[in-house]
This record gives C-alpha cells, sequence and structure tokens, in this order.
C-alpha cells in the first residue's frame, strides 16, 4: 500500500463529517451569540439614554419657560433618587459664560460635580447632545447624558443628567445568560443530530462493507440486498468483479486441466512405445519423456496454484476433507496394515479451495507413509491470532527415519528426490510449501515425537 | 485372468491391451464411458484398467454404476488429473488402486498383479502349492524350481486355477475368465488345455471334479 502523508486519511467518513459539522456550527452560534450581544448592547445604551433625554426635555422646558436658571425647581424633576445622598442619579445645570461659573446640581449630587463630556472629547451626533460613561462621584459608573441650551435672549446652559450604569450591564447580562443557554441547548441537539444523521446516512456504506468482509471470509459469495441509487453501481460493480474473478479462475482451473489431459496421454504413449526396446534411441525416448513428465507436472502445479490462490472467499471444511483422505490413504496402504490416526478440532475452515487443501495434506502424508514404519498422526487444530489474523495447523508426523535437519531445507526445493527407491515425483514438499506461502501460510519440518519427522503445515483459517 | 481396459486414446488402449495381453491377460477393450459400464456389469473381469476423462460419460459414474449394481472386481484407475481431490473421489466411488498418467507399463502391471493377488486373497506374488510355484511376476511356472516352458493360454489357465486354490472352477468360469469376447469360444478346448497342462507339469495337481468342474487341492501342511 502507498503511504500517505496526508496525516488525517486515515480518520473515517463519520468522524469528519460530524467534527466538521460540530466545528463550524460552534463558530456560527458563538459569532452570532457575540454580534446579538452588541445589538442589544446598543439597544439597550439607546433606550436608557432616551429616558435620561426625558428628564433633559422636562429641565429644558423648565428653564425656557421660567428663563431663568434660579428660578428652577430642583424638585420639579419628581424622582426621589435625584435627592437620595450618592444615589447614581444626578442632574447639573451650568450657566456658561458666567464667571464665576453658575452651577446647580441635584441634592444626590452632595456637592460634587459632573464632568462635561465636551471636554472629554465625546463627539456629538446632532450638535447640542452628548452621551457618555463616566466615573461618578461615588466612583460609580455612570451613563450621562447632557445637552447644550441657548435661549432667545442669548443665555446658555449646559444641561447634564446621569444614571447608573449598572442598570443597562444589568439588562445586558440577564440577555447574555439568556442566549448563551439557549444557544448551548441549541448547539447539543445539533451535535445529536449531527451524530444521527452522520449515522444515519453512513448506513448503506457500513453495510457494504460489512458485505465485503463476509465476502472475504467466504460467509457469502456476493454483495446481497438493496443499496440508495449513489452507492448501487458500487455494489453492482462488486458483485461482476467477483463474478469476473471466479469465470476466469474457472476458465484458467479448465484449461490448465484440459492441458494436463492433452500432455500425458501423448507422454503415455511415447513411454510405452519406447519401453521394452532395448535401441539407444527407445533409451533417449524413455529418458526424455520422464524429463517432460516431471517439467508438465510441476508447472502445470504451479500454474494451477496461482490460478487458485486469487480466489475471493472460499473456504473448505477441513474436518471432512481429512477424513477423506485418511480413507484414502487407508485403502492405498491397506497391505502395510498403517495406522492413520486423525485428530481434528471441530468447525475449523481452511480460507482456500478444497482441491489445494487436498493436495497439500496428501502430499504430506504420502511423503510420511513412504517412510511411516506403522504409525502416521494428523492432528489439525486452530492457533492464536498472529496479526490479526487466524491460522490453523495440520501436524502431520511418522515414526520412520525422520529427516537430518540439514537436508530439510533441501526437500522443499524443487526436484529434490531424496531416495530414488521410493517412488514418487520428488516434488510432493515443495509443492506443499509453495502452496502454503501462495496462502500467506508456511510448511516447517521437525523432529517428531515418535522419531519420525513432523511436518507443521500453517494455513489462514476462517 | 481377464481384464478390461476403459482408454478413450485408441493408441494408448492398443499399447495396453498389448502388453497385457504379453504379460499373460485375456483383454477386453472399451473407448468410452456407455460400452464401459454396459461390459463391467455383465462380463466378470478380474479387474478393469480405468481411464477418468472419457467421453458419454465419466469414468467415476462409471465406476459408482458397477459398484451400485453390486460389481465387486478390483478397479485400477488411470488418470492425468493427478490432484488429491481427484485420488479421494475415485477412492470414494470405489477404486481400489490409482496410477497418474504418464505412466510406465510395468507400473501397471504389478498395481495389477498386487490387485488381484489381494483380491483373491494372496499375501505374495509367488503362488505355491506342493512342488509347484507360480511366479506371477515374471510370469513363470516352475515345478520343483525348474521352470517350464508354457504357452499363455496355458499359463493364464495355469494362474487363475492358482490364484483360486482350493475352490472348484467350473468349465464355464475357465472361458470366462480365460478368454476375452472377440474368442472363440468352446468349452470343450479347456479340456484339451488342462490335458497339456497336466502332461507339462508331470505332477497330479488339478484334478477333475465331474460335473462341477477343476480343483487344485492345498497341500495339507499349509
Amino acid at each position: 500500500m502507498k503511504k500517505s502523508y496526508f496525516p488525517f486519511s486515515r480518520i473515517s467518513i463519520g468522524v469528519r463529517l460530524v467534527v466538521v459539522a460540530m466545528l463550524s456550527s460552534l463558530i456560527i452560534l458563538v459569532g452570532a451569540a457575540f454580534v446579538l450581544s452588541e445589538i442589544y448592547r446598543r439597544a439597550a445604551e439607546r433606550a436608557f439614554d432616551e429616558r435620561l433625554h426625558v428628564y433633559i426635555q422636562s429641565v429644558a422646558a423648565n428653564i425656557a419657560s421660567k428663563n431663568t436658571a434660579n428660578a428652577f425647581d430642583p424638585y420639579g424633576l419628581g424622582d426621589p433618587r435625584f435627592t437620595l445622598p450618592l444615589s447614581g442619579w444626578y442632574w447639573q445645570i451650568r450657566i456658561e459664560g458666567s464667571a464665576p461659573q453658575n452651577i446647580f446640581s441635584s441634592l444626590s449630587l452632595f456637592g460634587g460635580r459632573l464632568p462635561r463630556l465636551e471636554d472629554l472629547h465625546v463627539p456629538s451626533h446632532d450638535g447640542s447632545s452628548r452621551e457618555g460613561y463616566i466615573i461618578g462621584p461615588d466612583e460609580r459608573r455612570l451613563r450621562l447624558v447632557e445637552r447644550a441650551l441657548e435661549l432667545p435672549d442669548g443665555a446658555r446652559y449646559l444641561v447634564q443628567i446621569a444614571g447608573n450604569a449598572d442598570e443597562i450591564e444589568q439588562t445586558i447580562q440577564n440577555f447574555k445568560t439568556a442566549l448563551w443557554t439557549a444557544f448551548a441547548l441549541l448547539a447539543c441537539v445539533l451535535g445529536v443530530t449531527t451524530i444521527f444523521q452522520t449515522r444515519f446516512g453512513l448506513l448503506p456504506l457500513s453495510r457494504l462493507s460489512n458485505q465485503i468482509s463476509s465476502i472475504r471470509r467466504g460467509l457469502s459469495d456476493r454483495v446481497e440486498g438493496e443499496f440508495p441509487d449513489d452507492i448501487a453501481p458500487v455494489a453492482g460493480e462488486l458483485n461482476l468483479l467477483i463474478e469476473s474473478n471466479r469465470d476466469i479462475l474457472e476458465r484458467a482451473r479448465t484449461q490448465v486441466g484440459n492441458l494436463a489431459h492433452a500432455l500425458k496421454t501423448p507422454l503415455s504413449v511415447i513411454l510405452n512405445e519406447a519401453t521394452g526396446q532395448e535401441t539407444p534411441l527407445a533409451d533417449k525416448v524413455r529418458e526424455q519423456a520422464d524429463i517432460m513428465r516431471d517439467q508438465v507436472n510441476w508447472h502445470l502445479e504451479r500454474a494451477r496454484a496461482a490460478a487458485r490462490a486469487g480466489a475471493i472467499g472460499v473456504t473448505t471444511d477441513i474436518e471432512p476433507a481429512l477424513a477423506g483422505l485418511q480413507r484414502t490413504f487407508l485403502k492405498i496402504y491397506s497391505e502395510r496394515a498403517l495406522s492413520i490416526e486423525l485428530n481434528c478440532s471441530p468447525d475449523l475452515k481452511f480460507r482456500g479451495e478444497k482441491r489445494d487443501f487436498d493436495d497439500m495434506i496428501g502430499n504430506l502424508v504420502d511423503n510420511a507413509a513412504k517412510w511411516a514404519r506403522h504409525q502416521i498422526n494428523i492432528d489439525a487444530l486452530g492457533i492464536p491470532v498472529i496479526d490479526g489474523r487466524n491460522f490453523l495447523e495440520v501436524i502431520v508426523s511418522d515414526d520412520g527415519p525422520g529427516l537430518p535437519s540439514e537436508k530439510r531445507k533441501d526437500v522443499m526445493r524443487r526436484g529434490q528426490r531424496l531416495d530414488e527407491t521410493v517412488p514418487g515425483s520428488g516434488l510432493g514438499l515443495a509443492i506443499v510449501a509453495d502452496l502454503a506461502s501462495l496462502y500467506g501460510g508456511s510448511l516447517t519440518l521437525e523432529d517428531s515425537e515418535q522419531g519420525g519427522l513432523r511436518a507443521v503445515l500453517r494455513l489462514p483459517s476462517l | 485372468m481377464r481384464l478390461l481396459v476403459v482408454e478413450d486414446d485408441r493408441d494408448l488402449n492398443r499399447q495396453l491391451v498389448k502388453a497385457l495381453g504379453q504379460a499373460g491377460y485375456a483383454v477386453d477393450s472399451a473407448f468410452d464411458g456407455e460400452e464401459a459400464q454396459f461390459l463391467g456389469e455383465t462380463e466378470p473381469y478380474d479387474a478393469v484398467i480405468l481411464d477418468l476423462g472419457l467421453p458419454k460419460l465419466d469414468g467415476v459414474s462409471v465406476l459408482e454404476a458397477w459398484r451400485l449394481a453390486g460389481r465387486k472386481m478390483p478397479v485400477l484407475v488411470l488418470t492425468a488429473r493427478d490432484g488429491w481431490s481427484d485420488k479421494v473421489k475415485s477412492f470414494d466411488a470405489g477404486a481400489d488402486d490409482y496410477v497418474t498418467k504418464p505412466f510406465h507399463i510395468e507400473e501397471i502391471l504389478a498395481r495389477l498383479r498386487a490387485l488381484v493377488r489381494r483380491a483373491t486373497g494372496h499375501a505374495s506374488s509367488d503362488l505355491v502349492c506342493g512342488p509347484i510355484r507360480v511366479d506371477t511376476r515374471a510370469g513363470r511356472v516352475l515345478v520343483h524350481n525348474e521352470p517350464i516352458r508354457l504357452t499363455s493360454h496355458e499359463y493364464r489357465l495355469m494362474s487363475y486355477l492358482m490364484h483360486h486354490i482350493g475352490r472348484i472352477i467350473s468349465r464355464t468360469e475357465l472361458v470366462e475368465h480365460l478368454y476375452d469376447q472377440d474368442f472363440d469360444r468352446d468349452s470343450n478346448t479347456i479340456e484339451v488345455f488342462v490335458g497339456r497342462l497336466r502332461k507339462k507339469l508331470g505332477v497330479d495337481v488339478i484334478k477333475t471334479i465331474r460335473g462341477l468342474g477343476y480343483l487344485i487341492e492345498p497341500p495339507p501342511s499349509s
């Protein structure tokens, strides 16, 4: 497999969708909360300012009607907070241009002074009134509204009303609490829906992947069931692929079988024609025909194995297969009083073709039978998982003379016949080792307890 | 001993018939599955050589049909398919032995001898009765360890009687097992053969049981 340098390439589609959806809705929600808070703050300030302006209006009306600041009725505003000392609510009227400055102020101001917003460089939106925050005489934050008045007689006043800014902050705070609670709830609901939507949306994909894995494990031989329009073509293509894979293998196998038949019968004829004649030509024909036989056997076996090992999702029950081989060997060696004992854990399944399993075990037992004195043991068992894959082991051991360890490698190589007097093409163990490695398994030769050879064949299982 | 060779390749069939004939067997041949099934069910063969890849009806089906019909003769399966699955299938269908192509004719002869021997209950390839010994491997008959010259028909007769030591063999049975189906059968010739054989052996081992047939009695010691 090509190594990917994109760090997220292995993260599942479901996680991607959920993470992206959650992040984006979080950003949108937080952004919306800030914007809404700011809009609300402005609205709250304007509402507060309007209340203050109402007071200014009434003070201005008062001044205009009396036409003198002296006549101003300090209690005319009718709000008791302007009389309570340091209540946070104050008014102040400056008569501009007079020196020393004439300043009237509410009782609540307790002799203190409110600064001019104009001096604090607060801009005015209509040229005469200004709004802004100041720190009052009681160290509290105040909202101050001021307005410059010019009466027709030329007298100029600056009317200022200040209110406790805590009131604005309080409303804004209440609003924010409600807003964040609502948005947090909304985020939770969105999260749950996203997860549900992703799960539901990806359901057909995970079904497809389950089906593929069960095909690979040999539990089914095609993708079954209905799929949504977007992935139905994938499922269809997959089935076609599996079928064509099977067809190609079947055709290859048939052709190899036909080739075997087509080659071997004429070879038999040539061999037999040369038999019984003692001419140099007949000798040469016999010798070459024998070589051809070995070559044909070897290459046909290879071609057949290569054609088979690619099959998808084929499994073999090994217990009946082993029992069949045991019956066969007992019949073949019925004259030798050979005991063949079979011990098989139930329900073992080899992940591959029965023909290959038969050929591997057949060759192993055949080899054991050539050397055994009385006893051959066939044991089949599942072994612990290796690298996340299941394996089974078939162990064929005999009580023959065994094989020295330095010769064990040789017999697994092609064309090695250790004892020319024992019939056989000498390819047996090499074919087994070859086939096993095609399936990702292995063949190892050891000493058996009875003194003979012990062949351990490890194969992928279900 | 009478054999059936079932092989669709004409050359190979001819070679087998020739080699087996030289080895002292009476041989019939069939070239397809249907013919083979018919012959196997109607003729009393002592052994059959059966190719698996046959036209009309495949070898395994032929074999199963024979066994289903109760035919018990030993069958040597001959095939180009040398996978163990094919072997298991053949043996389960009732085969007694298995030879893969290409083969040496000697291998077929040795396997056949063993099959016939096993089917008649003999442990050794030498059949002995008193002073007489039949060496089935070499196709010779020895009296007091001296080989005697026999024609192929005489050898066939001797070998059949010796394989069935202690059993009365009728004349009809001898005719059925000594001649192939194309031979002009006349049970009177059997009497002539037995007479010649007795003369050549020089020892009186072949008894005539009147009205029943012939018998070689096992020596009392064995």
